[in-house]
């Protein structure tokens, strides 16, 4: 049976430049530059400084505050430069530059073998160690989820395998590529948490995917797969709850609270590697489309510069007009193109000028798209008049905090009304005003 | 090299309001063709003059008031359109004209322009014809037929003409123009799920309620669905997009009431034909059905939302 | 210097009502009579009249009588006073004009529930001297006339094609019905108002400019 959630859209999937065919190839630059932010929480502290030279899997910052995981080097060579650079968001972050030396040399990794006889409680400070964070795009500690607080139980480990958002196979070829380690990563979240059973999730435009995981399945304890409809945002962490158990995070609570922990398939992948071959998180699977002139499934050192990215995939094809980290639907866009990749980034995403034209905003026409589209069952319409009003009451009482940013509304609106936008203002109006309030 | 940020989503849908609203013009072709088919040319001129001064008159308009000139967002051509097409053939262009402007700088512009009207401009505008110029608006002509058919009287078969059952489905009936050929209005209907540019949910239930309620007050619930306005109302008057409601129950609540005040007004009430009084008394009502039955909001419970 | 003073003060009050705070335009007050009695000029011309000698003279004696009402039943003494003039109002207009009589039907006792009035002696004649009082209802009661017989006007023209009963528009002219019918009240009385509201607003923009 194949699940799905309310609401949503169908963004044209891979429109122009698939990519879910291409194997994914290794591609490793001359220079990295490790940003130290790369996790929700506080950022870790540099630990080397220039000159230094630094082994693959050195730690080169440390963690900082509850929900801190270390950083690692992803090559090895020479640090050139420990400084502040802007990224994506407002603020400038902190950063370690490296000359790759090519010669690959690792620090000595402390392994602890086969995930179905490791002692659970070494799996759950093994994932800290290795710095692994959510790898679909929230970047949340991988460690603080698998820990579940007093009162609470993990039921399922949940493994979002939809890739619901245009563009992006990242998801697809490392289920494809490498389905084996992912159950091992399930089985190991799930021992860590004493959790009953894992369901990889996946969208039915993925058939192959589906059956090699099936495989991987076989003979593994209380792992199966789940096919879902395809259909955006199908691999948003609420909707996949309620597609996939029926349960519904209520407002303001995490999944944790009804018994789930979701995991992205590329996480489960780097616990496996965490556990098994105690490997912290140095790499990943990027794909690479849009307006480049090679698209490509990549797998890049973290800190890899998306100038090097884009060159290696043959240069620009179009004249570009955005470049976004993620898919079409929440992709992040870049200032510039020296901004290195993440741990997060699951795509980069070149646009042509035309494509990224600025659309204007018409009035709304009340067709009621956005209602019906809205996976949360929101009146984004309505809300945006709040929103443009300034009027956040309003806003916060039509439940605008409870928006998941997915974009759907925007996407569908005939009068292209710029909806998801103000609503992420409004949400950080919001709150930085209970913020405030609280400090008060 | 300099980026565009902005924030996602970076794709917008294909479906503009432009393109709806031609969308909803294509769809109302078959319906224009088989009105000029079968009442010639006069149905050609009233289309022309509806569709002209609509457009005419919002462009005026927002000349005047000195906003951004919209006209060509199709949406006062539909407008237009649509009041042609629930006309009589036989009326004057000044009226058609009044219509036209009345629909649109009173109904629409007044109230704040295109998705802030509160009343189906056309049908509004339908109303008031009516209502100024009953004689003129109720003067139907008998249809051209195909060789063989006898000529059917020219009163509609609501206000007691004879018609049968095929005479009824192919709009070989006096009527207004757009509403009697109820293939094409189903042809219309189709083109507009395809196009996904309404949902079935108005159209159907509209029709649904109308034909129980007939039925159990014991008229002929066949003919009751198939004759006057009613197809025509609930394919392409009651789905406007800013006088509907936008939640599903509430959608359902509002066409059940249109099917329902139809068949009261047809069997109870002053008038023949009841189904422009239906639709605008359920406009109405749309802002409170839909803050009545809000959707459930994704982990919040019903009884949190009851306070 | 005093006598001017008042004298200019006793026109301040008279034009007041009839343009700055016209009950109809401006206050919005009478709605009721104003909506169901101007389907002709002079059915808003013989209702604005009638009204206009009820608050003249019931604004008289109540300002006559302001110092002599208690407090607590000011009310009912103010609707007792109005009902008197409505009484002498209906039965004159049915012994004098009684086709007007015939056409205002209920709205000529309904005068005694007219807010304007009502409002008047509340606001203006229980506060203010005799002569003040008198001009104030007269103001008033010409502004409600001035405005019940413009818009009975409009919708004649345009309902009818007459103006005073006597034909203005050609022989071919078919009269918009639903003018002179109910929902064709509010229409015109709507229009009117948001016309009258954009003149002004944009007067007083231009005075502000200046």
């Amino acid at each position: 049976m194949k699940v799905s959630f309310r609401g949503g859209v169908h963004p044209a999937h891979h429109s122009k430049r698939p990519t879910q065919h291409l194997p994914v190839e290794a591609f490793v630059s001359d220079t990295v530059r490790i940003i130290m932010s790369m996790h929700i929480g506080a950022p870790s502290t540099p630990c080397v400084k220039k000159g230094d030279l630094v082994k693959v899997g050195q730690v080169i910052g440390e963690p900082v505050g509850a929900l801190g995981i270390p950083v690692h080097a992803s090559v090895s060579g020479e640090v050139i430069a420990v400084e502040k650079i802007p990224y994506l968001g407002a603020q400038p972050v902190e950063c370690v530059t490296i000359r790759n030396d090519f010669a690959d040399t690792w620090v000595e990794l402390n392994p602890l073998g086969n995930v179905e006889s490791v002692d659970p409680a070494l799996i759950v400070p093994a994932i800290k160690n290795a710095g692994i964070c959510g790898m679909g795009g929230a970047s949340f500690p991988t460690h603080i989820k698998l820990s579940p607080r007093e009162g609470q139980q993990c039921e399922t480990i949940l493994v979002n395998g939809a890739e619901c958002e245009t563009h992006l196979t990242a998801d697809h070829r490392l289920m494809l590529e490498n389905s084996d380690r992912i159950v091992d990563g399930v089985r190991a979240a799930m021992r860590a948490v004493n959790a009953k059973e894992g369901i990889i999730a996946i969208e039915d435009n993925k058939p192959d995917a589906i059956k090699a995981m099936i495989k991987a399945c076989h003979g593994r304890e209380n792992v199966r797969v789940q096919v879902m409809r395809t259909k955006y945002p199908q691999g948003g962490e609420k909707q996949l709850i309620e597609a996939c158990t029926g349960k519904q995070v209520p407002s303001g609570k995490l999944p944790l609270d009804v018994g789930v922990v979701v995991l992205n398939v590329g996480t489960c992948a780097a616990i496996a590697d965490a556990v098994i071959d105690g490997k912290p998180l140095i790499e990943r699977i990027t794909t690479v489309t849009g307006g480049v002139r090679n698209p490509a499934n990549l797998l890049l050192r973290i800190g890899t510069i998306t100038e090097d990215v884009i060159g290696h995939c043959g240069g620009f094809a179009v004249t570009p007009g955005k470049v976004c980290f993620g898919g079409a639907m929440t992709g992040l866009c870049l200032p510039n193109i020296s901004i290195p990749m993440a741990k997060s980034t699951n795509g980069i995403v070149v646009y042509s000028e035309e494509e990224a034209a600025s659309v204007e905003e018409d009035a709304c026409i009340r067709c009621g798209k956005c209602v019906s589209v809205c996976p949360i069952g929101l009146n984004p319409f309505e809300i945006k008049l709040a929103a443009d009003k300034d009027d956040m009451e309003k806003a916060k009482s039509l439940n605008v905090m409870d928006c998941v940013l997915c974009g759907c509304c925007s996407f569908e609106c005939p009068a292209r009304r710029w909806l998801t936008a103000s609503f992420k203002m409004a949400k950080q109006k919001i709150a930085a005003q209970a913020k405030a309030k609280g400090g008060k | 090299m300099s980026l565009i940020t902005s924030t996602a989503p970076h794709i917008r849908s294909r479906l503009n309001t432009q393109k709806i609203m031609l969308n909803v013009i294509i769809s109302l072709l078959p319906c224009a063709l088989a009105g000029i088919f079968y009442f010639g040319y006069r149905a050609a001129i009233v289309m022309a003059v509806a569709m002209v001064s609509a457009v005419a008159a919002e462009f005026i308009w927002q000349k005047l008031a000195k906003k951004p000139v919209k006209v060509n967002d199709c949406s006062a051509a539909v407008t237009g359109l649509l009041l042609a097409l629930c006309i009589t053939p036989t009326a004057p262009w000044w009226m058609v004209m009044i219509g036209s402007v009345f629909a649109i700088i009173i109904v629409k512009q007044l109230f704040g322009g295109i998705g802030d009207n509160f009343l189906n401009p056309a049908l509004a505008a339908r109303a008031v014809l009516l209502a100024s110029w009953p004689a003129r608006m109720t003067a139907h002509i008998a249809v051209t037929t195909f060789p063989g058919v006898d000529v059917v009287a020219s009163a509609t078969p609501l206000a007691g003409g004879e018609a049968s059952m095929l005479q009824l489905l192919f709009g070989q009936v006096p009527g207004a123009i757009g509403e009697t050929c109820k293939i094409a209005i189903l042809i219309g209907f189709v083109y507009l799920l395809i196009t996904k540019t309404i949902t079935f949910e108005v159209p159907v239930v509209t029709m649904l309620s109308a034909f129980v309620l007939s039925w159990a007050l014991g008229m002929n619930p066949v003919t009751t669905v198939l004759s006057g306005g009613l197809l025509f109302g609930a394919v392409y008057m009651a789905t406007d997009y800013t006088t509907s409601p936008m939640n599903r129950w509430p959608r359902v609540i509002y066409a059940a009431g249109i099917g329902c005040m139809t068949v009261l007004i047809r069997k109870f009430g002053a008038y023949p034909e009841g189904v422009t009084y239906a639709i605008l008394l359920m406009n109405i009502l749309t802002p409170l059905l839909d803050r009545m039955l809000p959707n459930r909001v994704y982990g919040h419970s019903r009884k949190k939302e009851a306070k | 210097m005093q006598e001017g003073n008042r004298i200019s003060n006793l026109k301040k009050v008279f034009t007041n009502g009839i343009l700055n705070e016209n009950p109809t335009f401006r206050l919005v007050l009478g709605t009721c009579p104003t909506l169901a009695v101007t389907t002709s000029a002079i059915n808003g011309l013989g209702m604005g009249l009638a009204a206009t000698f009820v608050l003249l003279c019931s604004n008289i004696v109540i300002s006559m009588l302001r110092k002599f009402i208690p407090d607590k039943v000011r009310i009912p003494a103010f609707i007792v006073i109005i009902a008197t003039f409505v009484t002498v109002v209906q039965l004159l207009l049915q012994a004098y004009i009684p086709s007007l009589y015939d056409s205002l039907g209920l709205f000529i006792p309904l005068i005694v529930v007219n807010c304007i009035i009502l409002a008047r002696a509340e606001a203006f004649a229980s506060k203010n001297p005799v002569v003040a009082s008198g001009v104030d209802g007269l103001g008033m009661g010409l502004g409600f006339t001035l405005a019940l017989t413009l818009i009975g006007a409009i919708r004649e023209l345009i309902g009818s094609g007459t103006i005073f009963n006597m034909q203005v528009m050609g022989a071919g002219y078919e009269p918009m019905l639903i003018i002179v019918m109910a929902s064709g009240g509010f229409l015109s009385y709507g229009l009117l108002l948001g016309i009258i509201n954009a003149l002004t607003n944009r007067k007083q923009q231009q005075k502000e400019a200046e």
